[in-house]
């Protein structure tokens, strides 16, 4: 699993999110500890997946697929041939994810993590 | 940045995105079967030594029949325990994917749980050595799945 830590938003992040490119949102829940803690802050790039796939790796927000008004922030554990990603939370024992609910169409992305706001 | 810190604090973002897990979350170990299962093997070999004392000893016939059914009745509550601990991280721990890794999972829960009654059902040391040699299956399988590499181990 691939757990790199996040960068904490410098200038040019602020100034994105100040310019509005940047979409602030509060983390809720354990799953992505170590990496992110529950009432952590992080940035947001909505236009990030706009033109192409995200990459294993990355941190993205999307909704869950079987329940779409509820969105998630996971972990791209990896991209399927299909284009259809498999998400999982940083903290595997506390985490639903592509294990329960299988592999997420792009369309349900919502964006890029950037930074966590600090 | 202070900037950062003053805005979280002054004012924190609406919008949440979950971290979450459905249940109450997963803390799961294959180790509580094995000691429910270690406990109703060791049972069962107390059982099988134990002697039937000479019938005019009163005290001694007292000590055994009491013995006899601690004994009984602790392989009765251990080996069903060991189902529970083994039936719930069938149900809950393990997911498809892990099947298609490991396709006898089914089977060798099914054939666990089984033993599991036997053990509870009769005195039978096979039954209560083979229970423990199914729970170190799926313990091997447990940790694999977990990417890690944790040695088998008993407590007796």
């Amino acid at each position: 699993m691939l757990a790199d830590p996040l960068p904490e938003s410098n200038v040019i992040e602020m100034l994105l999110w100040i310019l509005r490119l940047r979409r602030r949102v509060r983390v809720s829940g354990a799953s992505m500890i170590p990496t992110l803690a529950a009432n952590d802050e992080v940035l947001v790039n909505t236009r990030a997946y706009e033109d192409r796939l995200p990459e294993p790796g990355e941190i993205v927000v999307a909704h869950r697929p079987d329940r779409p008004q509820v969105i998630l922030i996971k972990r791209v554990a990896a991209v399927q041939p299909d284009g259809r990603i498999l998400l999982q939370g940083d903290n595997p024992a506390a985490s639903t994810d592509s294990l329960d609910f299988g592999p997420v169409a792009p369309e349900y992305l919502v964006g890029k993590v950037t930074s966590r706001f600090a | 940045m202070k900037l950062a810190k003053l805005v979280k604090t002054l004012f924190p973002a609406q919008d949440v995105v979950e971290a979450h897990c459905d249940g109450p979350c997963g803390v799961y170990d294959p180790s509580s079967a094995r000691i429910a299962a270690e406990a109703a093997l060791s049972m069962t070999k107390k059982l099988l030594a134990l002697s039937h004392p000479e019938h005019d000893d009163v005290q001694a016939s007292i000590e055994y029949h009491n013995s006899f059914s601690r004994y009984v009745a602790i392989k009765e509550e251990q080996a069903h325990l060991a189902k529970t601990e083994v039936l719930v991280l069938w149900t809950d721990y393990f997911k498809p994917v892990h099947l298609e890794k490991y396709p006898d999972l089914h089977t060798l829960v099914w054939e666990t749980t089984k033993l599991c009654s036997t053990v509870k059902q009769h005195v039978d040391l096979d039954a209560a050595n083979q229970l423990m040699a199914n729970i170190e299956k799926i313990h091997n399988i447990f940790w694999a799945t977990k990417g890690r590499d944790i040695e088998w181990f008993v407590a007796s």
